[in-house]
C-alpha cells in the first residue's frame, strides 16, 4: 500500500514538474518570425515538400544552407508537411498569422480564396525582369493585375515510353489518339500494361482530360474551360468528346486494371518494372533516368512523347500541355517581410532554384535553363527540353485546378466514376458543373 | 460417446477459428515487417509478401538518422506517459467523486464529462488552434497534452466508475473509521483495487494517442515536440515516397505500442469485461 503511494505521488510530482517547466521555457510562440535585438533575423519558411534529402525538397534545403551560410544573421527554420496536410494547416495558419515565405500554388483553386484573405505580399514585377521567367509563366500568380509569388517549376503532361520495348516488338510512337488507342490491344496480347495510370489520386486523369480537351479545343481551351466553370455549364461539345475520349482509352484497356484504385507509386513501378509499356504523368519525373534503384535497361531506355493530335482537334502535334504548379510567396503581415523577399529573390536568381533544379533532375523550372545545359543530360532530359523548346502552344493550368477548391474535390472524385463506367458521360459532366454553383 | 464426438469437433472447430482469426490479426505486422527490409522497387510484385532480394537494414539506419527517430521517440514517450499519468490521476478521482460522494451536481458532472465522448476529435481542430495562438501555447507540449488528456478522459472515466461500483462500500467505511481521509481512501485503499482498471485505461489512453497525427501537425511547427507519426513525414516525396523506407518507420513506431500491449496485455481483457458486467 505504501509503495504505490509513493508511486503515485512521485509520479504526481515528475508529471506536474516537468509540465511546468516545458511551460515556461516558451514565451516567445507567435507564429511569425521575430526580429532579435542584435540584428539576428529568423525567417520561417513552411514548405509542402517533407522529403528534404531528395529531388525538389533537396535543392530547397540546399539553398536555405547557401542562403544562411552567405548572410549570418539570418536564420531560416523550415516547417515541411505534405501536399493534404500543408493546405489544412495553410488555413489555420491564415487566421492566426502565417509563417514567413509559404509554399503555393499559382492556381485558381488555391490563389484566389487566400488573396482574397489578404495573407500575400504583393511583389514588384519589375524585380523580376531578369530573372528570365519564361513568358507566361507569371500569369496563374498574378491577381487583378498583381503579382503575388512566383512559379518554380513548367510540368509537361506526358507519356514516358520504354523504347526497347517499343522497338523488340513494333510497336510505333502513336501520332494519333487513334493510333493510341489501337496499341491497347497490340500491347495487351504480349501480357504488358499499355499505359501505367495513377488513377487513385484523380488529378493524373484529370491532367490526361486537360491534355486531350487542349488537342480539341487548340487555344481555346482556357476559355472553353473558364466559360464552363463560370457558368457552370459543362455540356460543350469539345468537353463531351474530351471526356469521351478519356472513356475511350478506359474501355480500350489502355490503363492498368484497377487503376482507378492504384495510386501514383504503385502506376510507376509497374512502369519501371517493366510490367507497363508506357507511364503517363508530368515532366518532373525524368528523374527516373538516373535513379538507380530502377533496373539499368530499363532506365536508360526511357524516352517520352506528348499527347497524340486528336482528328478533328484544334491543335498541332507541337501544342503541348503544359503548367506552372507551385511556387512561393511572402506573407503580407510578416515582421520581417523585406528579409522574406530578399530570400525568396535570392532563391529565384537565375543559379539557383533552376540551376540546382536541373542538376538534380527533378524537372523543368519556371526559368530559362537553357544556359545550364551541360551536355552530359540524360537522353530523356534532352528529349523533354526539346519538346518544350520546339512547342508552338502551351495549355496552360490542368481543368481541375482551374476552378474552386470545391470544383477540384468534385471533379477530382467524379473522373473515376466516369472511367470506370458507374456514371456516363453526361452525369459527369452535370455533376461538376453543379460544384461551380 | 456422442456427446463427447460432438465436443470434439466443436473443440477442433473452435480451434480452426481461433487460429485463423490470430492469422488475420498477425498478418499485417509479418507484412509490415517483411515490406521493411526489402527495397522500394520490389514493394509493387503481385504476391501477397515479397522475398526480398538482400535484406535492406538501411532502410532501418536511414529511418534512425534521417528520419529524427530518436528525438521524436522521446517526445512521444515523454507527451503519452504524461498524459496517461494524468489521464489516470483525474479519472480515478473524478470517478470517485461522481460516484461515492453525494452532493448536488454529481449526475450532472458525470454526464457532462461523458458527452465528452461525443465530439468529434476533428471539429475541434481549428477553434482549438485559435484558442492556442491566444495563449501562445501552440508548438509547445501543452498543444499535444490538453486534447490528449481531454480526448482520453471520457473514456477513461466511463470504465473508472463502473469499477469503482464493484468496490464494497464496507471498505471505505472501515477506512473511515480507522481514521483516512479522503485522499488516503482514494489512493490508499481504492486505486489498488483498480488495478485491472488501470491497465484497461492506460493502454486505451497510450494507444489512442501513440498514432495521433491530425492534432499534432496543425498544432506544432518546429521539431521540437514532434511525435513519432512525423518521421514518416521525412520520407514523403512531393509526388511518389520511398514506401520501404516508411514501413521500417512505421515498424520502428509500432514497437513500442505493441510492446506496452504486450505487458499489458492480461489485464486489458480482465478489465473490459469486469467493466461490462459490473457498469
Amino acid at each position: 500500500m505504501r509503495r504505490i503511494t509513493k508511486i503515485m505521488s512521485t509520479a504526481l510530482t515528475v508529471a506536474m514538474a516537468s509540465t511546468m517547466l516545458v511551460g515556461c521555457g516558451d514565451t516567445s510562440t507567435g507564429t511569425a518570425a521575430k526580429k532579435g535585438d542584435d540584428g539576428q533575423v529568423t525567417i520561417k519558411l513552411f514548405s509542402n515538400l517533407t522529403d528534404r534529402k531528395n529531388g525538389q525538397g533537396l535543392v530547397e534545403q540546399t539553398i536555405i544552407d547557401e542562403y544562411m551560410k552567405d548572410n549570418p544573421k539570418v536564420k531560416i527554420e523550415v516547417e515541411a508537411l505534405d501536399e493534404e496536410a500543408y493546405k489544412t494547416k495553410f488555413k489555420a495558419y491564415s487566421m492566426s498569422g502565417m509563417p514567413d515565405v509559404v509554399s503555393i500554388w499559382g492556381q485558381p483553386a488555391f490563389l484566389d480564396e487566400v488573396v482574397e484573405a489578404g495573407v500575400l505580399a504583393e511583389l514588384n514585377p519589375a524585380d523580376y525582369s531578369d530573372y528570365k521567367f519564361v513568358e507566361g509563366s507569371l500569369t496563374g500568380y498574378t491577381y487583378d493585375g498583381k503579382l503575388y509569388g512566383l512559379p518554380r517549376n513548367t510540368d509537361i503532361g506526358v507519356f514516358y515510353y520504354n523504347q526497347k520495348m517499343f522497338e523488340d516488338n513494333g510497336w510505333e510512337v502513336p501520332q494519333t489518339y487513334d493510333e493510341l488507342l489501337g496499341l491497347a490491344d497490340k500491347i495487351n496480347e504480349k501480357g504488358i500494361v499499355p499505359v501505367a495510370m495513377d488513377g487513385g489520386d484523380g488529378w493524373p486523369l484529370c491532367v490526361y482530360l486537360a491534355d486531350v480537351l487542349f488537342k480539341i479545343t487548340g487555344t481555346d481551351y482556357t476559355s472553353t474551360v473558364s466559360n464552363a466553370i463560370k457558368t457552370g455549364d459543362f455540356s460543350a461539345p469539345e468537353l463531351k468528346k474530351a471526356t469521351e475520349l478519356l472513356k475511350a482509352a478506359s474501355d480500350a484497356n489502355l490503363f492498368q486494371k484497377g487503376y482507378d484504385t492504384q495510386d501514383y507509386g504503385a502506376a510507376m513501378n509497374l512502369f519501371t518494372n517493366g510490367q507497363a509499356a508506357m507511364f503517363y504523368m508530368g515532366s518532373w519525373e525524368t528523374s527516373m533516368a538516373t535513379n538507380e534503384d530502377i533496373a539499368e535497361d530499363i532506365r536508360t531506355n526511357i524516352r517520352v512523347f506528348t499527347m497524340p493530335t486528336v482528328e478533328g482537334g484544334k491543335a498541332a502535334a507541337t501544342d503541348i500541355s503544359a503548367w506552372n504548379g507551385g511556387g512561393y510567396a511572402v506573407n503580407a503581415n510578416s515582421e520581417v517581410k523585406e528579409e522574406a523577399i530578399k530570400f525568396l529573390n535570392f532563391m529565384y536568381q537565375p543559379d539557383k532554384l533552376s540551376k540546382y533544379g536541373w542538376e538534380n533532375g527533378v524537372g523543368l523550372s519556371a526559368q530559362d535553363q537553357s544556359s545550364y545545359m551541360t551536355g552530359n543530360e540524360t537522353e530523356l532530359q534532352k528529349q523533354i527540353v526539346d519538346i518544350l523548346s520546339k512547342s508552338t502552344n502551351l495549355s496552360g493550368t490542368p481543368i481541375n485546378d482551374q476552378g474552386t477548391s470545391a470544383f477540384k474535390t468534385s471533379i477530382e472524385s467524379e473522373i473515376q466514376s466516369v472511367c470506370n463506367g458507374s456514371k456516363s458521360v453526361d452525369d459527369f459532366l452535370t455533376a461538376i458543373g453543379k460544384a461551380c454553383k | 460417446m456422442s456427446k463427447k464426438k460432438k465436443a470434439g469437433i466443436g473443440r477442433v472447430f473452435m480451434w480452426v477459428i481461433l487460429i485463423a482469426i490470430a492469422i488475420v490479426q498477425i498478418f499485417p505486422l509479418i507484412w509490415l515487417l517483411d515490406f521493411s527490409v526489402a527495397s522500394s522497387t520490389e514493394m509493387f510484385t503481385s504476391g501477397l509478401l515479397i522475398i526480398p532480394k538482400k535484406i535492406m537494414w538501411s532502410n532501418y539506419s536511414k529511418a534512425f538518422t534521417d528520419g529524427h527517430f530518436l528525438l521524436y521517440l522521446k517526445n512521444s514517450i515523454l507527451i503519452n506517459v504524461l498524459a496517461v499519468i494524468l489521464v489516470l490521476i483525474a479519472s480515478i478521482m473524478a470517478g470517485f467523486a461522481c460516484r461515492r460522494m453525494r452532493w448536488k451536481l454529481s449526475g450532472f458532472v458525470k454526464t457532462m464529462l461523458l458527452m465528452g465522448m461525443m465530439i468529434p476529435i476533428h471539429a475541434t481542430l481549428l477553434p482549438n488552434y485559435k484558442i492556442y495562438t491566444e495563449l501562445g501555447i501552440t508548438d509547445t507540449m501543452w498543444a499535444l497534452l490538453i486534447p490528449y488528456v481531454a480526448f482520453s478522459l471520457p473514456q477513461g472515466l466511463f470504465l473508472m466508475t463502473s469499477f469503482i461500483e464493484s468496490i464494497p462500500v464496507e471498505l471505505e467505511e472501515a477506512a473511515v473509521i480507522d481514521g483516512c481521509g479522503i485522499y488516503r481512501i482514494i489512493f490508499q485503499v481504492i486505486t489498488p483495487m483498480l488495478k485491472t482498471s488501470i491497465a484497461t485505461v492506460s493502454i486505451m489512453t497510450f494507444l489512442n494517442n501513440w498514432n495521433e497525427f491530425m492534432m499534432a501537425r496543425i498544432y506544432l511547427s518546429s521539431d521540437k515536440w514532434k511525435t513519432l507519426p512525423f518521421s514518416i513525414l521525412d520520407f514523403t516525396g512531393q509526388y511518389s515516397s520511398n514506401y520501404a523506407i516508411q514501413f521500417a518507420v512505421m515498424a520502428l513506431t509500432a514497437a513500442p505500442a505493441i510492446i506496452v500491449y504486450i505487458i499489458l496485455n492480461k489485464h486489458i481483457t480482465k478489465g473490459v469485461a469486469m467493466g461490462a458486467v459490473k457498469g
